[in-house]
């Protein structure tokens, strides 16, 4: 892509002022793009080591919920299980907040589920298992796990799309722009310069026939 | 802000998640009521949206078109009671390879 220029540029003096001006723009946006571009990598590296293991866990953890919930469901029976399950208080308080990343806005949860007595599960004891009490604790322990990855996860997704545009701007700007503003410059310094010795030949001829 | 959390998934799922303290349970049993609750969830305050896999697969393209741009509301999916889903690709893997370039140890 040796010379690829701007097309229909005349070769003025005007003209290669605007383009100094643009080709300094775009050396400024290229540099802070690609400040930007290695921050939001940084951050995504710091949040990658947080992620690890965090999914197995919730699914490990979720996968005992279930086994213990089955087992409540064959004591007891479903119906029954599903009557206690609709009586249980809420648990579970979460608080928003957001955080930005480099413009990036990423959630940031800050939750609030506390572990509870049976008594303050809210459901009797006269007609349930001991069963149902286990899984109500592991069902608890797997939803703070799953805010928390669903926190992880969403901050990925956001920080990766970000991640992605900027790169895809780094590059252009960086390949394609900042080249071709360049060539353009270039082509009107040659052709200035060409005009002048031009003018430069006129006159001395001019001069010539003159003298003669 | 202080939100809420809401389950959109099977009965069975929905009846664990209101034992742990979730009350906010959606129980449906076939796709297209999954994808008209989601849609009237999603209207709705809710900050965090809990699904499962199997959910979470057949409407792929109504949750990354309701998500993808902003940061709520979270929907996570989450395996069932049959245990995760045996996946050929790994979609967070995915991600992270196309965005660093090289694969990273999960």
């Amino acid at each position: 892509m040796a010379q690829e220029m701007i097309e229909g540029i005349n070769p003025t003096r005007m003209e290669l002022l605007k383009l100094k001006d643009r080709e300094k723009l775009a050396v400024k946006g290229h540099s802070l793009l690609k400040e930007k571009r290695n921050a939001l990598i940084m951050e995504f590296f710091n949040i990658l080591e947080r992620v690890k293991g965090s999914r197995d866990n919730v699914e490990e953890k979720l996968k005992e919920a279930f086994d213990d919930l089955t087992a409540a469901q064959v004591v007891m029976g479903d119906l029954a299980v599903q009557k206690a399950a609709m009586t249980v208080k809420e648990s579970i308080e979460v608080d928003i907040e957001s955080r930005s990343v480099m413009g990036v806005v990423v959630p940031l949860i800050d939750s609030k589920a506390s572990e509870r007595t049976m008594i303050q599960r809210g459901y009797g004891f006269v007609d349930t298992s001991v069963k149902i009490d286990e899984a109500a604790r592991k069902f608890e322990e797997s939803v703070k796990l799953i805010i928390e990855l669903a926190e992880i996860e969403k901050t990925i997704i956001l920080l990766a799309g970000e991640i992605e545009s900027t790169k895809r701007r780094v590059n252009a700007l960086e390949h394609i722009i900042i080249p071709r503003l360049n060539n353009t410059v270039k082509y009107i310094e040659m052709r200035l310069e060409e005009m002048e010795r031009e003018n430069f030949v006129r006159l001395k001829m001019i001069k010539k026939a003159m003298e003669s | 802000m202080s939100s809420s959390i809401a389950v959109l998934a099977d009965p069975d799922t929905v009846t664990g998640f209101r034992l742990g303290g979730v009350k906010d349970g959606y129980p449906v049993n076939n796709m297209e009521e999954a994808e008209n609750t989601l849609k009237n969830l999603i209207k709705e305050d809710f900050s965090i949206i809990i699904t499962t896999e199997k959910i979470g697969d057949e409407l792929r393209e109504t949750i990354d078109k309701l998500t993808k741009s902003s940061a709520l509301p979270m929907i996570i999916e989450i395996p069932d009671k049959t245990g995760p889903m045996e996946r050929a690709t790994d979609p967070m893997g995915e991600l992270i390879k196309r965005v660093i370039g090289v694969e990273m140890v999960k």
